[in-house]
């Protein structure tokens, strides 16, 4: 079994877990009216949840500083060696320092605490934090690592900031999810971290998790659910119906967000199960957030009960979900931790307290792959050019930042040459690379820079998220199977993350690709067509 | 600045700021709907669009809504720039 067997929550509302638990059950919020991010003026004020003062270690960044903060409180709860090769880092983040590469970023925490293996980010926009459970319970359950430290975190800034300003997705009041009258999110700012063990015991055990995508749109949710519904759906495969004491939502307090969960809930017949949304506590704290409201909600649920969602009031939803803004006591042994985010995907996980029948997947049945087409492309291939040459009638195409277009084109290219279109359901498409957005970041830069001619361009603040590469891909070929996204040191350290995405059985078909993007002029990608 | 070059001149802003490489200003019908099939613009475009008209005409929209009817065409765009322009 795969076992929960430490955590830490650091948030403006408390140092601990258990701070932040009492914080919430005592109804406080961090949300505060901010005309500044850390010493950077804003344009324009925001509610949001940030840090008074950022702690910054020496010779680590705030956000480096965080992770060790958080992953040494965690570890102190537990007996286990960070140093042995078969303890691994997975990072949540979805903009890790901005101005340097997560993959470092990781390197430089797993190596604080005397830890040599290639950690893993994930990458996979407002996600990340479920995502990066699915891929420790998948690196686990391939009994290649024993340990799996996962952490995730977040530092406000005003490029974030002013990239949801751009979208107009932020409340100027504190956020309501699924209130009639909400009016869009928070941004917030913590740090959480989980321990999970394949050879220690537990309380909570992870029963597994999905992903899938909407195959709609890069930055608005599916009208149908289509995402959600399926992990919802998966998750009732793990979890007996009857023994589920609530879902965790994402509950982000947007329009479209919640009324996309509430849809997903109804499709899945699940409008009975108790809902709760936490983010009238800490906003959306982004690449914590999964992490966060998980180790949340198994303490609250240890305790008997459900926590209320602050900012709820009146059901502004097309249907009704099952949330209260009182707190209520718990049924049930599991839940369910549910997210959505930009690029399209979707994530949940399952976790139990009840006994979990052992998976024992020989590596034979999930890493046997074979490749049936590859691509190679570099700086000295015109993307554009290729595009109007072999792809062409896709107008999209110039709407992308380089790397989607690298990554969309490389696509394009696999599935001819392979002469097949890929199935709907059974595709994953898997990919990562070094610098994460970088290129594209600093074209988003640019329009916030000058403060005289300060136009924040929505347009370029999503492709901020590498993930949206492969949501760009997902909608093309109307993929719903799995979309992921990893920053890692070199490509080599990618197979693993490859193989272990056969554990999902309906996966038939894996998209993989490295896709690095420097600059207009510097770039490479490799991507294999994988047939099981 | 006359109404027609207004409408050309916002055309070439539309196609510029939206990205929309294969097409010019002629393939552009002042009266069409700007969202819907035609251009093929989503909800990001209409936040580029909100962008460019706060960026170029000094046009600020408190509510979103507003701005749909502002978006039907070119020559809706053109006349509500004419009547509240600020730049």
């Amino acid at each position: 079994m795969i076992s929960a067997i430490a955590d830490n929550i650091i948030s403006p509302l408390g140092m601990t877990t258990a701070a932040n638990l009492e914080a919430v059950r005592s109804g406080k919020t961090a949300l505060r009216n901010h005309d500044n991010v850390h010493g950077v003026k804003l344009q324009e004020p925001v509610v949001g949840s940030f840090f008074e003062e950022l702690p910054c270690m020496d010779g680590y960044t705030s956000f480096e500083t965080l992770l060790i903060k958080s992953v040494a409180a965690a570890l102190s709860e537990t007996h286990i060696n960070a140093e042995s090769d078969t303890c691994v880092f997975i990072i949540s983040t979805t903009k890790g320092n901005i101005w340097s590469s997560p993959a470092d970023s990781a390197k430089k925490v797993a190596n604080y605490f005397g830890n040599k293996v290639s950690p893993i980010v994930v990458s996979t926009a407002c996600t990340s934090g479920v995502s990066a459970q699915l891929a420790a319970w998948r690196m686990l359950t391939s009994g290649r690592y024993e340990t799996a430290i996962v952490v995730g975190c977040d530092v406000q800034s005003e490029f974030i900031v002013s990239g949801f300003q751009s979208f107009k997705a932020l409340s100027n009041e504190l956020c309501r999810p699924f209130d009639v009258q909400r009016k869009g999110l928070n941004a917030g700012e913590a740090v959480a971290t989980l321990i999970l063990s394949n050879t220690r015991n537990g309380k909570w055990h992870l029963m597994g998790g999905s992903i899938h995508n909407d195959a709609n749109h890069i930055s608005g949710p599916s009208r149908t659910a289509e995402g959600s519904l399926r992990c919802l759906k998966d998750m009732l495969k793990l979890v007996d119906k009857t023994d589920l004491a609530m879902i965790s939502v994402h509950g982000t307090g947007t329009l479209y967000n919640d009324e996309m969960e509430s849809i997903a809930i109804h499709r899945a017949e699940m409008d009975e199960i108790p809902v709760s949304a936490l983010k009238g506590y800490y906003g959306h704290t982004m690449g914590a957030a999964g992490l966060l409201e998980t180790i949340l909600t198994m303490h609250a649920l240890d305790e008997g009960v459900i926590l209320p969602s602050k900012g709820y009031e009146t059901q502004g939803t097309t249907y009704r979900v099952n949330l209260s803004q009182d707190e209520r006591e718990s049924r049930g042994n599991s839940f369910i931790k549910l997210l959505s985010g930009f690029g399209g995907v979707n994530a949940a996980v399952a976790w139990t307290k009840a006994e979990v029948k052992e998976k024992n997947l020989t590596p034979d049945e999930y890493n046997k792959w074979k490749e049936k087409a590859a691509v190679t492309l570099t700086s000295s291939d015109n993307i554009k050019e290729l595009y109007k040459a072999e792809i062409g009638n896709y107008p999209k195409f110039y709407k992308m930042d380089m790397l989607a277009r690298l990554g969309f084109v490389g696509t394009e290219l696999l599935l001819k040459r392979a002469g097949v279109e890929p199935e709907h359901e059974g595709t994953a498409i898997v990919m990562a690379n070094y610098s994460a957005s970088m290129k594209n970041d600093k074209d988003y830069e640019a329009t916030i820079e000058d403060k005289n001619n300060y136009f924040p361009s929505p347009a370029l603040f999503v492709y901020t998220l590498p993930n949206i590469v492969t949501g760009e891909v997902a909608i093309r070929h109307q993929v719903y199977g799995e979309t992921a996204f990893y920053v890692l040191h070199s490509e080599d350290e990618m197979q693993q993350l490859i193989d272990v995405t056969g554990m999902k059985p309906s996966i038939k078909t894996i998209i993989a690709g490295w896709v690095e993007c420097v600059s207009t002029d510097d770039y490479y990608a490799k991507l294999s067509l994988l047939k099981r | 600045m006359d109404n027609k070059e207004l409408k050309e001149q916002l055309k070439q802003q539309v196609i510029e700021v939206l990205n929309l490489e294969d097409i010019t200003p002629a393939d552009i019908d002042d009266a069409a709907p700007l969202f819907g099939e035609g251009l093929g613009l989503d909800s990001i475009d209409a936040l580029e669009l909100l962008m460019l008209l706060d960026k170029n005409y000094g046009i600020k929209f408190s509510d979103r809504n507003q701005s749909k009817a502002v978006f039907a065409s070119i020559d809706a765009m053109a006349a509500y720039i004419i009547a509240n322009r600020k730049k």
